[in-house]
């Protein structure tokens, strides 16, 4: 019988096994999900240090621009990081939205005068360090 | 900020952006191509693939983001303007 056939072939051939694809993809995002949570508790210690440091020696309106700055990186690195894991699935593009969120920091950063603009930046780029701290101690 | 400031500013930013685009550009294309495709060789190897290709992908856009930045600056905190 076809449907025979066709219970036989899923059974044994994992290309056309649904379910295991989808549940082995589902350990394959966890670890993809695992390294993004890695990266930022990274980069929310680093930014809780730094914004100490910053609003120790250089006031709080340093702390909360720097603060503001690694808010924001941490929120493009969100949107980098779902944009990647579109890309295959349901994108063919890495999208360039999160490139906004630089942008928009610059700009309320340059209206606001309550906010610095280098902490700020400082601040954005702290996702760096991170990466670094994770790219190094990857096995 | 005089005339000729402001069009050297414009002209300034318009390069650092244009030309700070387009070498990370072709590295990310080629990195997301390859990602692909080792994806679809290995798709046992898709998480780290991805983990990969994202810390790659945000080391390579930081440059974006550095001509960017000088760009914003210039536009809209210009240090040279009088």
């Amino acid at each position: 019988m076809p449907s025979e056939t066709v219970e036989n072939c899923s059974s044994h051939d994992p290309l056309l096994d649904i379910d295991s694809s989808d549940s082995s993809s589902g350990v394959k995002s966890d670890e993809y999900l695992e390294l993004q949570f890695r990266v930022f508790r990274l980069t929310f210690l680093l930014t809780i240090f730094s914004v100490g440091i910053a609003g120790f020696f250089w006031g709080i309106q340093a702390g909360a621009s720097l603060f503001i700055g690694a808010l924001s990186g941490i929120f493009y690195f969100r949107l980098l990081a779902r944009g990647i894991g579109r890309l295959g699935t349901s994108s063919k593009i890495v999208g360039k939205v999160q490139l906004l969120v630089p942008v928009l920091l610059v700009l309320v950063s340059s209206r606001f005068p309550q906010l610095d603009l280098i902490p700020a930046l400082l601040g954005f780029l702290l996702y760096k360090p991170a990466l670094i701290i994770q790219f190094l101690s990857m096995p | 900020m005089d005339s000729i400031t402001t069009a050297a500013s414009v002209v300034a930013a318009g390069l650092a952006v244009g030309l700070g685009a387009i070498g990370p550009g072709i590295g990310q294309g080629s990195a997301a191509q390859g990602a692909v495709e080792g994806i679809a060789r290995q798709p046992e190897a898709e998480g780290k693939i991805r983990g990969t290709l994202l810390l790659s992908f945000a080391f390579m856009e930081s440059l974006t983001i550095y001509g960017l930045v000088v760009a914003l600056v210039l536009l809209f905190a210009n240090p040279f303007a009088g």
